[in-house]
Parts: structure tokens; sequence; C-alpha cells
């Protein structure tokens, strides 16, 4: 694999209470590449993803992500060209400023909110109107409302719900809000978005559009997809490169097909050979 | 699968979207406030007139006072899901400050209006970074603790507050006009309707979403990039500045302030209004109020028995709220979508299928 790394754990580790949840697990990912992180259950997938996103802060390792120069300019940093920073102690509502987008286990969107307003929340951090011209409706709080309002209705459309843009998000049904929580995280123009078990939940179709989804997504936003999941034929389907982790530790490393074949990896999901 | 979403793709924003601006221009939100309040103007010339009696206007206008309070707190209690128990103190500080600018120091009605804005929201912003940093409980427990204090300094400051045998006040002067009753009403119900469209424009923006997004999951919320403490506090502080606009109306349609008016039994009505209105409902709340203020005011107490029962409003409060939250979680509004709902979603149906 080669290409410019998007994002760069470096001996990452956390324990809580004595137990070792990731032991010092080091891995890269490259640009607009799609990466399954997988592991049996409580192999410590969704506390790196905790990691990487900042709701955990690790014991000890670094955490680099690459963001581009007009990105950093456009929320308030000074930067010369494209610049790598480490996460590790960034306040968690500011990582998103950098282009690293998550998606949760179980769907958080706002049942009260309709689908479209739900996709704005998305788009929360690009809104540039102070408070005071939001509450007396300013021209720019009304054109920035305007702008973003068409490119939540874009981006529902490009994933083929925008007939259910008026409807409260409460009472869709389960794959559409997943894929309100993807539109939501295409509001931001992520560089990097993290998947947390996103087939859960979804029948074999859903699961198979799902796949599809995901490499469309990554070809129309050139973005890099961090999966962590737990359905194989996703994992297998979809991804280019895994990482199989056990009871925190780095297992194995490569193309799904490596991974399948590798002892280790079947050891740690099947239990030790002659067992 | 993938064809259709190729056309989707390709497809621009609805057209059919400039139509339904167009039709629904008489459901304009900002328009229906403003006659909801043009609307109240009228009541000051039926009371001039004979039709409404006085004592009647003045309840009203409470009821219109006590909305723009409760306006703050649905924000607060219905947006960002936080709760304050000190609405009474900071409302009450609002009416002294009104009182002891325009009267004491002498500087006019606006400066006396600002007074009552800033001062108290100034101090909310400190309650809140105080005690949200912690959790979001705590808020109601500083609230409290700073609403009692504040009562006691009502009492206790007598150079400020002419302590329990009350502050007097006088009607202002607005614009070089000397107010009456009748038009310190009208100011009431312009600042209601006013209050009513900042709210709206709160709630339907950036802010709005952002403090859904917050009540629903903090962690998602923060995921989104919403600063969420950030975002307590800016509710907060708003239903602080409400609060202390409220107390100033009061104060000067009133003529006068006493420190028992500003007790828990008011901050805990004010949560009455918001919940048997309905949460995030900016009409809601004005029936709200009007319920918990004005029935026990204008029917309960001049009925043959129960009229009679010492402290008739807090059993009338009390029981309502015990009543809504079993049966009506949505307050007025549910009841009101449960009735127009079917309606409303029958011709929204015929729309999309029509267009």
């Amino acid at each position: 694999m080669s290409g410019t790394e998007a994002l760069r754990i470096e001996h990452l580790s956390i324990s809580f209470g004595g137990l070792k949840a990731v032991d010092d697990l080091s891995l890269t990912i490259y640009d607009r590449e799609i990466f399954g992180l997988i592991g049996p259950n409580g192999a410590g997938k969704t506390t790196v993803f905790n990691c990487v996103t900042q709701f955990y802060r690790p014991d000890t390792g670094n955490v680099h992500f690459r963001v581009d120069a007009e990105r950093l300019h456009r929320h308030g940093h000074k930067a010369a060209g494209a610049e790598e920073i480490d996460l590790v102690g960034r306040p968690v509502h500011t990582i998103i400023r950098y282009g690293l987008v998550r998606t949760f286990q179980n769907v958080e969107v706002v049942p009260e909110l309709s689908v479209l307003d739900n996709v704005l929340v998305g788009g929360h951090i690009d809104f540039k109107a102070t408070m005071a011209e939001q509450m007396l409706r300013l021209p720019r709080a009304r054109r920035e409302e305007k702008e973003y309002r068409a490119k939540a209705h874009e981006v529902l459309a490009f994933l083929g719900i925008d007939h259910l843009a008026g409807r409260p998000a409460g009472g869709q049904p389960y794959g559409v809000l997943k894929t309100v929580e993807m539109a939501r995280t295409l509001m931001a123009e992520p560089r990097l978005i993290i998947l947390d078990e996103p087939a859960a939940g979804l029948n074999d179709s859903e699961t198979e559009n799902l796949a599809e989804t995901i490499r469309k997504i990554r070809d129309r936003y050139g973005c890099t997809v961090l999966l962590v999941e737990h359905d194989m034929r996703l994992v297998m389907g979809v991804c280019e490169r895994i990482c199989a982790i056990s009871f925190g530790k780095f297992l194995a490393l490569g193309t799904p097909a490596e991974i399948q074949a590798n002892p280790l990896v079947q050891e740690a999901y099947l239990g030790a050979p002659g067992e | 699968m993938t064809e259709l979403d190729t056309r989707a793709v390709d497809a621009p924003a609805p057209p059919r979207r400039a139509a339904a601006t167009l039709r629904n221009m008489p459901r304009n939100p900002y328009l229906q406030y403003a006659l909801f309040g043009a609307a109240l103007c009228v009541l000051p010339l039926l009371a001039s007139a004979g039709v409404l009696k006085a004592s009647t206007l003045s309840t009203l206008a409470f009821v219109l006072i006590f909305s723009i309070a409760a306006m703050g707190l649905n924000l607060l209690l219905g947006y960002a899901g936080l709760i304050s128990l000190g609405t009474a103190g900071f409302m009450g500080l609002g009416a002294y400050l009104a009182a002891y600018v325009q009267d004491d120091i002498g500087l006019g009605f606006w400066v006396a209006l600002l007074a009552a804005l800033v001062i108290p929201t100034f101090l909310g912003i400190i309650v809140g970074i105080v005690s949200l940093r912690v959790r979001s409980i705590y808020l109601a427990i500083a609230s409290l603790f700073v609403s009692e204090i504040l009562l006691k300094t009502f009492e206790q400051v007598e150079w400020f507050t002419g302590g329990t045998a009350g502050k007097q006040s006088a009607y202002p002067v607005i614009f070089g006009i000397q107010t009456t009753r009748g038009s310190m009403f009208v100011v009431c119900a312009v600042a209601l309707a006013l209050v009513m469209m900042l709210t709206h424009n709160v709630v339907h923006g950036q802010m709005g979403r952002a403090l859904h997004a917050m009540r629903s999951s903090e962690v998602a919320a923060k995921a989104m990039g919403v600063n969420v403490l950030k975002y307590k506090l800016v509710a907060f502080s708003v239903a602080t500045a409400y609060a202390g606009l409220a107390g100033a109306l009061y104060l000067f349609f009133l003529k006068s302030s006493y420190p028992s008016t500003w007790g828990l039994f008011l901050s805990l009505n004010v949560i009455a209004m918001v919940v048997v209105g309905g949460l995030r409902s900016i009409f809601g709340t004005v029936a709200g109020a009007f319920v918990i203020f004005a029935v026990p005011e204008l029917v309960l107490k001049k009925l043959p028995v129960i009229g009679d029962i010492s402290g008739v409003p807090y059993i009338f409060s009390g029981v309502l709220i015990v009543l809504v939250i079993m049966f009506f979680p949505h307050g007025l509004k549910g009841l009101v979508d449960l009735v127009v709902g079917p309606i409303r979603r029958a011709r929204s149906n015929k729309e999309v299928t029509g267009a």
C-alpha cells in the first residue's frame, strides 16, 4: 500500500481499572482507503475508535491526523500547508473541525427533528453567523441557512432519501435512520469517516446496499473510511485492508483474503485448534 | 438500486419548495405572532369601553408577563433539557433594578429596561459557568440557592428594594409619552410578540438544532462539533434575560414590587406553565401561562366553596402538573395536535401526492 497517510495511530494504550482495553496498538491508514477494524466481542474495537475521536483520553500513544491547510484556515487555525496534528488531548467537539466524523452504533438522531434538520446538525461547525445574527435573522444567518439547507438536500439526494427530508426522524425505519446518520457526517465534508458497526441491525439486502453506499461515498467525497464492524460479509466485501485485534492487542493486518487465511485470526474467532 | 441513485444525484433540489412557500403564507409564524400581539392590543380598548373589567385586564397583563419568563424556561427545559428553579429570583432582580434605575437614579425607561436585561443575565452566566461545568442537575440546585439569596436580599437591602414594605414606582415615559395602565398593557403585548419571534428564530436555526442534538444525546452532539457547555450557557442566559425583562415589565405594570412575590412558588409556577402549555411550543407557553395564572384568578377564586379555600392556586397548579405529566405529556399543545394533527396530515399528504 502506498499513498499519503491519513491517520497514524502510534503505541496506543488505555486501561480501565487495571484491565488493558487497548494494548500498545499501532496502525496506519492511508488516504482514500476503506479500512476495517475487526475483532471478537470485547476485543477493544470501539475503545480504539473512542480514543481516536477523543471520547476517551488514551493513557499513552499518539493519534496523528493529516489535515489540509484549507480546512485549518477555515476554522481559524494558522497553517502554511497540509499539516499533521496529534488529536490526543483535544476537546471532543473540536475533532470534527479537522475533518474526522463518526457515526454511532445505536443511531443517534434527534427524533423530534425532521430528517433534513438532523442532517443539518452535521453542518453545525460551518455556520459563521453569530448568535445575535441568528436571533434577529440578519442577512448572513438567512443566507447560511438557505445555503446549507440546499447542501443537505443534495446530500440526501445523493444517498437516495431526499423524498423523506421533511418527515420527522422519529418513526423512520432503522435503515433510513442509519442513512440519515451517514448523511449527517457528509455535511461536514469529512476527510475520514469512522463508522461504528454500520451493519448492526440491517438485513442482508440492506447490508449489500450499505457496502455500495460506502464505496460511493469514498469515490464522491474522496475521503477515507474506517469501519469498525462485526458483520464479516460487509468487512470482507468492502474493505481494502483489515486490521484484526484481540484483547486490545494487534493480531494481524492485510487484505481480506490474507486476514481470512490467517491462523491467528481464525483462532481468535473460533478458539484454539483442537479445542 | 444503483441506477436509481445516480438519477437522484443529478436531479436538482425539489422545485415544489417555492410553490409550498407561497401556499404557506397565511401560516407564516411571524405574521401569526404579530397578529396575536395586535389582537391583544385591542383588550385595553375593551377595558376602557367597560366591556372588560379593569381587574381582568390586569390579570391578563400578568399572563403576558409570565409568558415571557416561561418562554425562556421553555427554551431551557424543552430544548436544552435543563431546569432552573430560580426564575423568580431573576425576575425579582429585574423588577427592582428597573425601579431603582428609573425612579431612584432617574435614568428613564430604556436604561432601566437595559439594566433589568443585562444584570440578571450576567449573574445567570456566572451561576451557569459554576454549576454547568459539573453536571446539568447542579444548575437546578445553584439557581434555587441564588434565587433564595436574592429573595433575602430583596427583604434586607432597603435602600435598593424598600425591604418588606415594598418598592413603589410609576408608569414609565416611553418615547416622550406618559404611559397608563392601558398603554403599559400594549407595551407588554408588543414585548411578548417580539419575544415569541426571537424565540422562534433561536429554535429554528443552527442554535435550535444544536440544543436539540444536545438534549437528545450529548455524546452525539459533541461528535458533531457542538460545544455543549457553551450551548447550555446560551440557553440559560436567554432564559435569565427573558426573566429579567418579565420582571421589569411586571414592575412597570404594577408600579410596585414586594419580596413575597419572588419566592419559590413563582419559579415552580413558571415551570408549571411550560409543562402544562407543552414543551417546545411557543403558543403553548402562553396558553400554559393563562391556565396556570389566570384560571385561578378569574375562575376558581370566584367559585362558591372552592374560592374560599386559601391557597387554591397552589393546589390547582400542583394537581394540573400531575395530571398533565400522567395523561398529556405534551401538554395543551399535544391536546391541540391530537385534534388538528390528522387534518393537517391529510392535507400535507395531498400536497405530496398532488405535486
